[in-house]
């Protein structure tokens, strides 16, 4: 008896024991893919390529953030925000470099978009595709969008980590100087240009364009003051092959969610309320820009910034050639007088804030709202053809071609039923300075509040001297913060600097 | 005999052979081998069993019910009925041993007598309770661990939603944090920080392997132990290095039902602030922004809102149980229902828990069958927000509401207040957070007593919960320029199904002098959760009656979601316990684990530790006759953690990142890897070494236990920042990357005097700690976070501030204060500004200038318990105490800081050229200069000492509750954190913050309740 229950003991305990096989510990993710089970497929380097686009709708870059590093931070723009530490990071009074709104989540989000690019740049060579162009096209939009990052790196904080491989947790990146960023940006646009197809179909409108390229890359050239370059880069879209692509459309048809993706758009970032839910990495996360919630009027938006009032008077320096204001003011501004100018109100209300005041009204949503939220489907034109016009007449300038460039800046002049640029300054001429101070006047009418007037300010070194620095002060007293050498790029994430022992903190901060 | 189970081992072996044995582990084999070792060395005819009974009684010649009546060596057992009575059947050359909490424990040979009476004596010593091991019990006095045993009585009589928040003060080792808050769940520390993941110990209730959370009923426990050494804890291997807390739910005994009641009726208060009214407030703001040059802001000085009286009231908890129980000879049952009720201190916040348990017990010959079986339904309605710092941040001058906003609540106003803080009224009314779930939580186990020393146990455990979760938002705001948002409903529901199967053989025998314990087993567990979430907009509204239909059936834009996970856990374990004639104590234990939760080459962690003890108050040559027992331990073991989620050493790629494309702009999907991951990820480890005596002195009076621990973590599992330029986002991957050490002493002493009608006891118990990071991982030696640094040979999270060095009192100090170089280091400061110290020289101030200026963590910590009791009455009281931490005072920073608008102290007084002599630096708005954050400006010292615990019971005289039908009834009034004694400035220096690296920051944090109770138990 004893010793079959002694028996059935060991029974009953091996059996349950061998039910216990190892192979229960081998669980898998029942989620989602392993990165082993990807990059395999040609869709694969599709996504791979899709995620990165993801990248504009997170905080840290053109879903929010950036538009205080561009906009609020150049005298165009200032905040009055009660959120203090937020105001403070728009007029140069930079104390905790930590401060996840104004430096680090734009800092990281930049890394993270670059860690999506390098993904696809890795994995995607050795995926067999079934047309070898598809797969240069998709690595060119890598390329190009690892520029775009790496482009706004440079205008930011200068003094960057230089990475262009995956990370791994224990990686230490060196620190690049400015040149070096640039030469990643001018190096990976090369390749771009390569691979790009000059046009999409209509469904793929918003991927990077062989034209999208060519007009970063000058960008990127110019900040570098390589004007011969700029030239080249240019010529493609203004006088070469891409010039049948590009043309000027309604002022305010850049503005709007209607009529995206027209003749005048280079690079547009593709904005969707489709997805009413926070910003991330979740599912259905936001695919819509906040920029018109955080810069909408007090008791409309957070009204976390405002443009400053020298623009409007800016617009009203010259009429038109019927002896008009401006239109471009119309939809360029919220001022307190934009009623009895142009018969529009704000938001549905008539002007209510103070007479000193004025808002940024491109990308608003008040031509069919009273109100706004965090899902604005409204694209953003980060790159277009007037740009591109006023820029090529830069160069021109620059290079001593200052007559040929005048034709550029009057075709900009001439849609917004301004006079020929000799007609209404004649005094100009071929002064290749006063053409360049005037060129600095004709691109805050035409693009103010476009994002650009940061890097316009740093690359025509009027922060360079105090001299400069006073001149800006005067429209925006802002700057009378402003150290020269120090405030022309921001400090890097502190945590950064002292986790990395290769990168050092910015020059005097 | 010996050569025929040898066969049958064998024979048994074989049968297997169609098993596939390669994929058993080394461990499986070796599991046989102890259980072969175990039967081959127990091979001892036993006599023919005969039946015994007696009666038991006590010094007063009482009888004594509730006596367990074991045999020797074996788990047969029963307990004495109403009259003291047992009838059991032993081997006529058994012994039983007779044991009953507060008696002195006989052992009497049997002798093949029929009938033992008994006389127990009772005594004043704990050493011979029953304590709870795992897989197992041990009489207290052959402990070789450290083990706390926490009295439930002293849980149970304090009002908590869970245990965890009960326990603070009344065991050494034990740091616990947290509560306050309806149903929120306590923080617990077993011997302080070991990892970086999860501070909170193991549960096993009842043998499953769970947590004990808010939806389990602290009124349901018999006791509870907890393991703090590796020795104790290693039977729990993995999981165990934060410690591990064995609850043991009620059980029924021998004799007719017992009904008990118990009812407790609490009121609590929240503590508050002292801030400004409008007159105070608009005097400073207006300073603040004459200081600044800037035009005043618009107040509007006829309101004069007290913020903490609309958002806080008075809070209740009402808490019931009953239960009844019994049993026979052959079975026993215990079945209670409880109900919780906790109506917070926050507006529109509560809990509700319902709880029920069934827990039997049957016997047939050498076979028993039981269950321990709880459900319960438990119910949060969630805080929104956090009041806590919102009622300082808003302004007086902001009326509760206002017609004029969406929503029609007052808030933040640019021309008139500017602040964004949140109204908790109109959050409280505008969104709802509901949180509620129901739990099966239970076992089901069979036992066979094949052999009087000899048991087989089958134990199958299911803790199942069922998770639902509701937020409404309705529409409108409640803060200043809020985007626009629609009606919106989210639900997510959740199942997750815990189970557990283990087989245990345990085996228990004397030989002579020797006495040996052991145990052997297997367990399997498996964990599976899955939650489905839905999202609407817009949902419909009913303007007539004024409600929304807050089902998801109603709004538009849905969003939807999914998913599930798994782990499985496959342990080996053993147990050997020796002693030798009471004198020399060995236990070695082993325990292998097996996680889904590691990579292929590291799924397993094995886990040994040994421990003894030297009864030295047994040998011949001591002879101290105020010692009564005195011994010697010492352990060494390994523990481990996995604590981490699962698939976590995969990196995966997130599917979510969708783009637009296109006219149409048409969502296209988008997939890429987002978090990194560390695929060599494996056990984290503990080794410690624990040193302890355990002596009963003064007739048995005065006990005292003291430990010293060593303990190593290496390879601690921890989401370490990465840099950002990795681009890593989702959390930090977590890596096998520190090493720590902590040292710590703890002793406990209790004395008891029984002698005197008065009769009294006091308790005192005290930890110290003293955690060092030996190794930062990723070939660092510091890390940053926060206001803190983390630095190799340093404890974790070290305060890394700027120095402040008082106010500059004039220009002429302002221009005075230079460097060595003659630089002036606060050129644009002005008197009344702070002072910094420029530790660097370089005559700025700037970052480099930051040092280590004190620690978050507490040189000690005490508890002290006493009672005493007099005729029908009992008081006691406990006080904790924390001493020597640094702490950081979240709340002060913002309402000192004037830069921004919020409310401000009372009686705050900024400098002035007329009022110089303050530590207040001068108020100015709108410039973080002369406000940040990252200063020692609000470091304090934390050490303090509460009364968390004093009640007062009264029993009323058996003759009267006789008369009504009652055996007993007492009445207790109590009060819980009465008395505060501390520096701190804050709402409560008790505070818990998640963070591991910022543990001394308070971001304000709920704050402990002041408790108020009314109880009354009765038992029939």
């Amino acid at each position: 008896m004893k010793k079959n229950i002694i028996r059935l003991t060991f029974l009953v305990i091996l059996t349950v024991a061998s039910s216990c096989k190892k192979s229960l510990l081998d669980q898998s993710n029942p989620n989602t893919f392993t990165t082993n089970d990807f990059w395999i497929t040609e869709n694969d380097a599709q996504k791979g390529v899709n995620a990165i686009y993801h990248m504009f709708y997170q905080n840290g870059g053109f879903n929010r953030w950036i538009y205080f590093r561009l906009d609020l931070t150049s005298d165009e723009g200032f905040s009055k925000s009660p959120w203090i530490e937020l105001g403070d990071w728009t007029r140069f009074q930079y104390v905790n470099y930590n401060f996840w709104e104004g430096n680090v989540n734009s800092f990281r989000d930049v890394y993270k978009a670059i860690f999506r690019c390098n993904q696809v740049l890795e994995n995607v060579p050795k995926i067999t595709f079934a047309d070898e162009a598809k797969k240069n096209e998709l690595l060119a939009q890598a390329k190009f969008l690892r520029a775009f990052y790496y482009y706004y790196a440079a205008i930011l904080w200068e003094n960057v980590p230089l990475v262009t491989t995956v990370q791994t947790p224990t990686d230490l990146p060196p620190q690049g100087t400015v040149d070096q960023v640039w030469a990643i940006v001018d190096g990976d646009l090369n390749d771009a240009i390569n691979g790009l197809p000059e046009q999409y179909p209509d469904a793929e409108k918003g991927r990077a364009t062989k034209g999208a390229a060519y007009a970063l890359l000058a960008k990127a050239l110019m900040q570098q003051h390589k004007w011969a370059e700029t030239k080249t880069a240019l010529d493609w879209l203004v006088t070469g092959a891409g010039r049948q692509y590009y043309d000027l459309v309604n002022f305010v048809d850049n503005f709007r969610a209607d009529n995206e993706n027209n003749k005048e758009s280079v690079f547009e970032i593709q904005f969707s309320d489709a997805n009413k839910t926070a910003e991330g990495d979740g599912p259905s996360s936001n695919m819509g820009s906040n920029r018109p919630q955080f810069f909408a009027p007090r008791s409309i938006g957070w009204s976390d910034g405002q443009a400053r009032y020298w623009l409007v008077d800016e617009f009203k320096k010259e009429k038109t050639v019927s002896g008009g204001i401006d239109p471009r003011l119309r939809y360029s501004l919220f001022y307190p007088a934009l009623e009895a100018d142009f018969g529009d109100k704000i938001y549905g209300r008539s002007w209510e804030w103070g007479a000193d005041e004025a808002w940024f009204k491109k990308y608003s949503r008040d031509y069919y709202r009273t109100n706004e939220d965090y899902f604005s489907q409204v694209n953003n034109r980060v790159i277009r053809y007037a740009d591109v016009l006023l820029m090529y007449a830069e160069c021109l300038n620059e290079l001593g071609q200052t007559a040929d460039a005048y034709q550029y800046v009057n075709r900009v002049r001439e849609r917004s039923n301004m006079a020929p640029l000799a007609t209404a300054y004649p005094a100009i001429g071929n002064n290749k300075d006063a053409f360049r101070n005037r060129l600095k006047e004709e691109r805050v009418l035409e693009l103010c509040g476009e994002s650009v007037r940061w890097a316009d300010l740093k690359r025509w070194g009027d922060l360079d001297t105090q001299a400069g620095v006073n001149a800006v002060a005067q429209r925006d007293p802002d700057f009378n913060n402003f150290v020269v050498g120090k405030s022309i790029r921001l400090p890097l994430p502190q945590t950064e600097v002292l986790n990395n022992p290769n990168l050092h903190q910015n020059p005097n901060y | 005999m010996k050569k025929n189970l040898r066969h049958a081992g064998g024979g048994s072996r074989s049968k297997q052979s169609p098993c596939p044995w390669g994929v058993f582990s080394r461990v499986n084999v070796r599991f046989l081998i102890y259980s072969l070792a175990f039967l081959l060395i127990s091979l001892q005819a036993s006599a023919q069993n005969i039946s015994i009974s007696g009666i038991v009684t006590g010094d007063d010649g009482l009888s004594v019910p509730g006596v367990n009546v074991t045999v020797k060596g074996t788990t047969t057992g029963i307990t004495t009925d109403a009259n003291g009575k047992y009838v059991l059947s032993a081997p006529g050359d058994a012994t039983l041993v007779f044991s009953f909490i507060g008696y002195t424990n006989q052992e009497v040979q049997v002798n093949n007598r029929t009938t033992i009476n008994i006389k127990m004596s009772s005594n004043t010593t704990t050493l011979n309770e029953v304590v709870v091991v795992g897989y197992g019990t041990q009489q207290k006095k052959d402990l070789t661990g450290a083990v706390s045993v926490v009295k439930t009585k002293d849980i149970q009589k304090r009002q908590a939603t869970t245990i965890a928040e009960a326990m603070q003060g009344l065991a050494s080792g034990i740091k616990v944090r947290g509560g306050g808050q309806p149903g929120s769940e306590a923080q617990i520390q077993v011997r302080g920080l070991k990892n970086f993941s999860n501070t909170n110990p193991l549960y096993v209730i009842d043998g499953m392997i769970t947590t004990a959370n808010r939806d389990f009923n602290p009124n349901d426990v018999e006791s509870i132990q907890i393991l703090k050494d590796a020795s104790a804890a290693a039977i729990y291997g993995s999981r165990a290095a934060n410690g591990v807390v064995i609850i043991t739910t009620k059980k029924g005994r021998q004799g007719p039902m017992k009904v008990e009641f118990s009812g407790k009726s609490s009121f609590q208060t929240i503590p508050r602030y002292d801030l400004a009214e409008t007159d105070e407030f608009a005097r400073l703001n207006f300073m603040a922004y004459d200081n600044a040059n800037v035009q005043h802001q618009d107040l509007d000085l006829n309101n004069n809102t007290d913020w903490q009286d609309v958002t806080y009231r008075t809070g209740n908890i009402q808490d019931y149980n009953m239960n009844f129980s019994g049993g026979s000879e052959s079975g026993n049952y215990f079945v209670s229902a409880g109900y919780f009720g906790n109506k917070g201190t926050v507006i529109s916040t509560d809990f509700d828990r319902l709880s029920l348990r069934v827990n039997t017990q049957g016997r047939k010959g050498i076979f028993t069958i039981g269950e321990n079986l709880a459900i319960s339904r438990a119910k949060t309605n969630e805080m929104s927000g956090n009041p806590i710092i919102d009622v300082i941040r808003l302004l007086p001058t902001i009326p509760v509401y206002d017609p004029a906003n969406p929503g029609g609540y007052g808030y933040g106003n640019e021309a008139k207040a500017r602040t964004f803080a949140t109204n908790p009224v109109a959050i409280a009314d505008l969104e709802d957070r509901i949180n509620e779930n129901t739990r099966i939580r239970g076992n089901l186990f069979a036992e066979l007593q094949f052999l009087p020393w000899l048991k087989y146990r089958l134990n199958l455990g299911l803790d199942n919960s069922n998770d639902h979760y509701k937020y409404f938002r309705k529409e409108g705001n409640w803060t200043l320029n809020q985007a626009y948002d629609p009606a919106i409903a989210n639900e997510n529901r959740a199942e997750s199904i815990n189970g557990l199967v283990e087989n245990t053989l345990t085996f228990n025998k004397t030989f002579g002098k020797h006495v040996i314990n052991a145990v052997a087993g297997q367990s399997y567990q498996r964990i599976n959760y899955a939650q489905i979430w839905g999202t609407k907009r817009n949902i419909l509204f009913n303007p007539s009656i004024g409600q929304y239909y807050d089902v998801l059936d109603q709004g538009n834009e849905p969003q939807t979601g999914g998913f599930r996970w798994r782990e499985d856990l496959i342990s080996y374990f053993g147990r050997v316990e020796y002693s030798f004639n009471d004198k020399y104590l060995f236990n070695a234990v082993f325990r292998s684990d097996g996680s889904s939760k590691f990579g292929p080459n590291y799924k397993f962690g094995h886990f040994p530790s040994f421990s003894g003890a030297w009864r030295i108050s047994k040998e011949d040559f001591f002879k101290v006759d105020w010692i009564n027992d005195l011994k010697l331990r010492a352990s060494y073991g390994t523990l481990g953690s996995n604590n981490i989620n699962q698939y976590e050493y995969l990196a995966f790629i997130n599917t979510f990142s969708t783009a637009a494309f296109g006219t149409g702009q048409t969502t296209q999907t988008g997939a890429t890897q987002v978090q990194l991951a560390n695929p060599d990820l494996r056990w984290e480890t503990l080794q410690q070494q624990n040193y302890g005596f355990d002596a009963t002195i003064l007739d048995n009076k005065l006990t005292i236990s003291a430990e010293y621990f060593i303990s190593k973590t290496k390879d601690v599992l921890i989401a370490y920042p990465l840099l950002l330029s990795t681009g890593n986002d989702g959390g930090n991957p977590r890596v096998n990357g520190v090493s720590l050490n902590n040292r710590g002493f703890e002793i406990s002493a209790n004395y008891r005097n029984d002698s005197n009608p008065l009769k009294y006891g006091v308790g005192f118990n005290l930890t110290t700690l003293n955690n060092k990071v030996t190794d930062l991982g990723y070939n660092k030696n510091k890390t940053y976070v926060g206001n803190t640094v983390t630095e190799e040979g340093q404890p974790i999270g070290m305060w890394y501030v700027l120095q402040t060095d008082g106010l500059f009192q004039s220009q002429s100090d302002v221009d005075n204060y230079k460097n060595a170089e003659g630089k002036t280091i606060q050129p644009n400061a002005k008197p009344g500004d702070i002072r910094f110290k420029d530790n660097n020289g370089d005559g700025q101030i700037t970052n480099d200038d930051k040092v280590v200026v004190g620690s978050p963590w507490a040189d000690y910590e005490i508890g002290l318990n006493f009672n005493a009791s007099y005729k029908g009455f009992e008081f006691s009281m406990d006080w904790f105490g924390s001493f020597g931490a640094k702490v950081f005072n979240g709340p002060r920073s913002v309402i000192e800081r004037f830069d921004d608008n919020s409310n401000y102290p009372a009686g705050i007084q900024p400098w002035t050229p007329e009022n110089p002599n303050t530590t207040t630096p001068r108020a100015y708005y709108g410039s973080t200069l002369n406000s940040r954050g990252d200063t020692d400006r609000w470091l304090e010292n934390g050490s303090f000492a509460r009364m968390k615990y004093i009640g007062l019971t009264y029993n009323l005289p058996t003759e009267w509750t006789k008369k009504i039908g009652f055996e007993r009834a007492q009445i207790t009034i109590s009060g819980q954190n009465l008395i505060t004694i501390t520096k701190y400035t804050g709402l409560d220096p008790e505070f818990s913050n998640g963070s591991i690296f910022e543990k001394g920051y308070d971001f304000g944090a709920f704050p402990n309740l002041k408790t108020y109770s009314v109880g009354l138990n009765f038992g029939f």
